[in-house]
């Protein structure tokens, strides 16, 4: 576990943007080995380092430049947590489809993929609005950190 | 196929949804019975009150939260140029107890309450700060703009 410094805001919505292609892409084809390693990305940035996720190198090496230099910066939990959302839908989306399930697999892509453009196209905070309601629901402690 | 529409779901979904939200950010909500007062409002909300100032601001936040550091600064500033009102961000994140008996579900939720702890009004999200300050003003001392 790692503690991630606080990020330049775009760089999680460039993330998003990818994030919600490779669902769509998903969906469309139902080939869940990219599920899979979409799950297995969600898990190493939402439970190991934000850092791990590909897609926020791409961000820094070929967008930033482009964008210039921005004093913004944003916390990391809350896009851990979003992280790890992620991971469990792609993770029941993935056993869904390889286990011929795939009605299991769409619906669970499909929930994916509305957090994933929620965050792309309105700046959405998933643990704003769902990590209150998990703890109402689940009492016993979801920490992921 | 079912991917497909599946997809068109999404998009109805992520675009009812952002409206949705868009609209719901920083709206301001008076209560005719709000859920705990006075003596039955949570100890740790309860002792935020602040004893002169006749109207607390009390802002839940969790650390999953990415607009909550934005509502601290824009009602810690609000709150250091208006007479009279005071403000306090109280960290729910490991109690979440707090935000169940006052009814929040999201973060950041923000409660104006008086000095003996009546729920004045209640927003959900970003405040803006004139709208929120003209729902105050019967509250506060007339001094102020």
């Amino acid at each position: 576990m790692v503690k991630d410094a606080p990020v330049d805001p775009r760089g999680p919505r460039f993330t998003a943007c990818m994030t919600s292609a490779v669902l769509v892409v998903v969906l469309l084809t139902g080939w869940w080995p990219l599920l899979a390693v979409q799950a297995l990305v969600f898990a190493a940035s939402g439970f190991v380092s934000l850092g791990l996720n590909p897609w926020s190198h791409v961000y820094r090496l070929a967008v930033r430049p482009r964008l210039g230099p921005t004093s913004e910066r944003e916390d990391a939990a809350p896009l851990r947590f979003a992280q790890g959302v992620g991971f469990a839908f792609a993770l029941v989306g993935t056993v869904g489809y390889a286990t011929g399930l795939s009605g299991v697999g769409v619906v669970a892509t499909s929930f994916a993929l509305v957090a994933a453009l929620l965050n792309a196209a309105f700046a959405f905070c998933l643990g704003c609005e769902t990590y209150l309601l998990l703890r109402r629901f689940a009492p016993a402690p979801v920490r992921p950190n | 196929m079912t991917g497909l529409w599946a997809l068109v779901a999404v998009l109805v979904a992520v675009g009812a949804t952002g409206l949705l939200l868009r609209a719901r950010e920083g709206r301001i909500r008076t209560s005719a019975a709000p859920v705990a007062t006075g003596p039955a409002l949570p100890g740790p909300v309860r002792a935020a009150l602040h004893p002169d100032d006749p109207v607390t601001l009390v802002q839940l936040s969790t650390t999953f939260c990415t607009p909550c550091r934005q509502t601290r600064v824009l009602l810690a500033d609000l709150a250091g140029r208006t007479e009279g009102l005071h403000h306090v961000d109280l960290d729910v994140t490991s109690m979440p107890e707090v935000a169940r008996e006052l009814g929040v579900l999201r973060t950041p939720t923000t409660l104006a309450l008086s000095s003996s702890g009546a729920e004045i009004l209640r927003v959900g999200g970003v405040p803006r700060r004139e709208a929120l300050l003209a729902a105050l003003a019967g509250h506060l001392p007339a001094t102020n703009g």
